[in-house]
């Protein structure tokens, strides 16, 4: 064992010179590796982040929590963009349905607000303050980072965390703003909930809502909590059947109308389902740039076997088997792999942490890179078994030359 | 027309090699008999297209006959698999090329070293050894030059330590003097000769120049692929084919 062990170290030193005799060619074949890692390593590390922020985000939401929207989930945005609508009335089915705590209509709007001499839109939310403002922040995640939650009948209104940054730069507590002629006075700012379009949001109490925004009764989705000692799920499909049943009497006949009911759980897979996908995607592409460099490797090492036939008939002629001669060829396209692999992980995983960096200083997108010992281990792994890989067929065919050709050969 | 010796070394038994290229059979080596003692130095003289360099690679078993049977100590060659011919060549055998055939991207010492990383010699042994033979072999002060840096001379002895490497029984040369000036080869036949004389070693030099057959104990002219002519040194009539 120890033996063997010296001799693959000397197998490595002897491929270690055969690459340093061609430097400019090993280390082009190099760079093929590189890029492709750098890209997969990059894509993957972000894709990951991405997934674990988003999961994040869903985990932040009480597993007592089912979202209700019309449609099929797999038409979200059909729905989202068609103006499908919970009416009053399925709103209070929803109520009514044993097991269900509380019924949260989950309403929002873009609308023109201003502030500080200058209008921007906003997402405005209606928020139930009278009624549901614990069901908000113990089980929506919603946490007041400066000031205070507005009180309801008074015109207050609350932020998002992104606001005073990015919509109206230096607004503050006490800071007046005005929407559709009215003006509300600027109580709180909330905790950052993880993703842009929820931090840059205005909150208002559902009664200003209304008066505002038109829309008197029923909304796109809604939110219910389920009662303590209920089961989730059992309740979520009650929900649904009784929706359905609605819509069906209401009109007469099997109506088609259907509604999506989503525990948070079940909208955790269909993210993660989704994210999947994502990071499948960024794996083929970033594989046909491995593979890709694959190629490389194996067109640089067949051209070494030519090259070298000579040098592989010496090698027999002194007593090198096969075995020996694939070994060599192996350990070559081995260390062209792992390089790549080390010099494209690098600037891979730097570069992530750089769009991670920046994605704090400018919040386009809330991206985290995810860099853990198992990427790391995997790139490596990757790019060793693609140098492998890649090696095996020159390597033996390096080892099949017969002795006498090889030498023979010019 | 076989001579016999009692134990030979390496013994070719009706050797046939046929070489097909296309629809033609091209044969190169048509039934060669021959045995070579243990410790003998034999010259193997022909011209170019005698089949002298294939006889030379079978009986250093880099390649296999078409007919007939290569025994190397009793043992045909034909019946050993790949990695045994491997073992054989690195254990019994050194080779020695008229191209010199060294290993451009190492150093002399690390060319002489190299047979014995394939016989599994540890480290500090293969220094030793490596480094003993070039000392011997006048190249001191040449073990850290890589084979461009040698002129052929000193290339040859690199390439002759690297043959003595593994202490093989067997030497073999191919037209080992056929790239050097007459005052070199010279010297690298007496190097050989040495071999012969101190070491016992079974020497077995091809060659198409009838100069070296002075060196040897044993001269064999081949022709057209079969042997014309087979005589020892002390003999004073020489033997005849035909």
């Amino acid at each position: 064992m120890e033996q063997q062990i010296a001799i693959l170290k000397e197998y490595f030193k002897i491929a270690v010179k055969n690459l340093r005799t061609r430097k400019l060619r090993s280390w082009l074949t190099i760079l093929g590796i590189v890029i492709g890692v750098f890209l997969i390593m990059s894509l993957l590390s972000l894709s990951q982040g991405l997934k674990e922020t988003v999961l994040k985000q869903l985990r932040a939401v009480g597993t007592n929590i089912v979202m209700i929207m019309p449609g099929n989930i797999s038409d979200i945005v059909t729905n989202l963009t068609g103006g499908m609508e919970l009416t009053e009335s399925d709103l209070n089915i929803i109520r009514k349905t044993k097991g269900v705590e509380a019924v949260l209509p989950n309403v929002f709007k873009a609308i023109l607000v201003k502030s500080q001499d200058k209008t921007k839109t906003m997402i405005l939310y209606g928020i139930d303050l009278r009624d549901s403002l614990n069901i908000y922040q113990d089980d929506m995640g919603m946490r007041v980072a400066d000031g205070r939650w507005p009180v309801p009948g008074k015109r207050e209104i609350i932020v998002g965390s992104l606001v005073s940054s990015d919509v109206f730069p230096g607004l503050k507590v006490g800071d007046k703003a005005t929407i559709k002629g009215r003006q509300f006075e600027v109580v709180g700012i909330l905790q950052s909930m993880g993703n842009k379009q929820d931090d840059m949001m205005a909150g208002i109490d559902m009664g200003f809502y209304r008066d505002i925004t038109g829309d008197r009764e029923g909304a796109p989705q809604a939110i219910a909590k389920i009662a303590m000692g209920y089961s989730v799920d059992q309740v979520a499909k009650n929900i649904k059947k009784n929706l359905e049943e609605n819509a069906k009497r209401r009109i007469g006949r099997e109506s088609g109308n259907v509604y999506s009911v989503l525990t948070s759980e079940a909208l955790g897979s269909i993210v993660g389902g989704i994210m999947g996908i994502i990071q499948a995607i960024v794996f083929v592409f970033g594989g046909i740039a491995v593979l890709v460099g694959g190629i490389g490797i194996m067109n640089t090492m067949y051209t070494s076997v030519r090259e070298r036939t000579k040098e592989i008939g010496i090698l027999k002629a002194v007593g090198a088997k096969n075995s020996t001669i694939v070994m060599i060829f192996l350990i070559e396209s081995s260390i062209i792999g792992l390089v790549g692999g080390i010099g494209g992980m690098i600037p891979g995983l730097g570069l992530s942490k750089l769009i991670q960096a920046y994605g704090q200083v400018h919040p386009v997108l809330y991206i985290e890179a995810s860099i853990t010992p198992g990427i790391i281990l995997f790139g490596l792994i990757f790019s060793l078994g693609v140098g492998c890989l890649s090696g095996f067929f020159p390597a033996r065919s390096a080892a099949q030359l017969k002795p006498v050709d090889a030498l023979r050969y010019e | 027309m076989i001579l016999f010796v009692a134990n030979p070394v390496i013994k070719l038994d009706n050797v046939w090699k046929v070489y097909r290229l296309g629809k033609i059979d091209l044969p190169v080596l048509r039934g060669v008999s021959l045995d070579i003692a243990r410790g003998s130095f034999v010259v193997i003289l022909g011209p170019s297209g005698s089949g002298k360099s294939t006889m030379l690679h079978m009986v250093g078993c880099l390649d296999l006959p078409t007919r007939g049977k290569v025994l190397l100590e009793n043992q045909d060659i034909s019946a050993m698999s790949e990695d045994q011919l491997a073992q054989v060549r690195g254990r019994k055998i050194g080779f020695i090329f008229q191209q010199f055939n060294l290993l451009s991207n190492l150093t002399a010492l690390e060319n002489v070293m190299v047979p014995m990383i394939f016989q599994g010699s540890p480290e500090q042994e293969r220094i030793g050894r490596a480094s003993s033979l070039l000392n011997s072999l006048g190249l001191k002060d040449r073990l850290h030059h890589t084979p461009m840096e040698l002129s052929g001379g000193e290339q040859q002895r690199v390439a002759i330590a690297r043959a003595l490497s593994n202490d093989p029984e067997i030497v073999v040369a191919d037209e080992p003097t056929g790239n050097l000036d007459s005052a070199t080869g010279e010297k690298i036949m007496e190097i050989l000769m040495n071999l012969h004389k101190e070491e016992k070693k079974t020497i077995i030099v091809v060659t198409h120049d009838p100069q070296i057959a002075r060196y040897s104990n044993q001269v064999v002219h081949i022709k057209d692929g079969q042997l014309a002519l087979n005589h020892y040194s002390e003999e004073k009539i020489l033997w005849s084919s035909k």
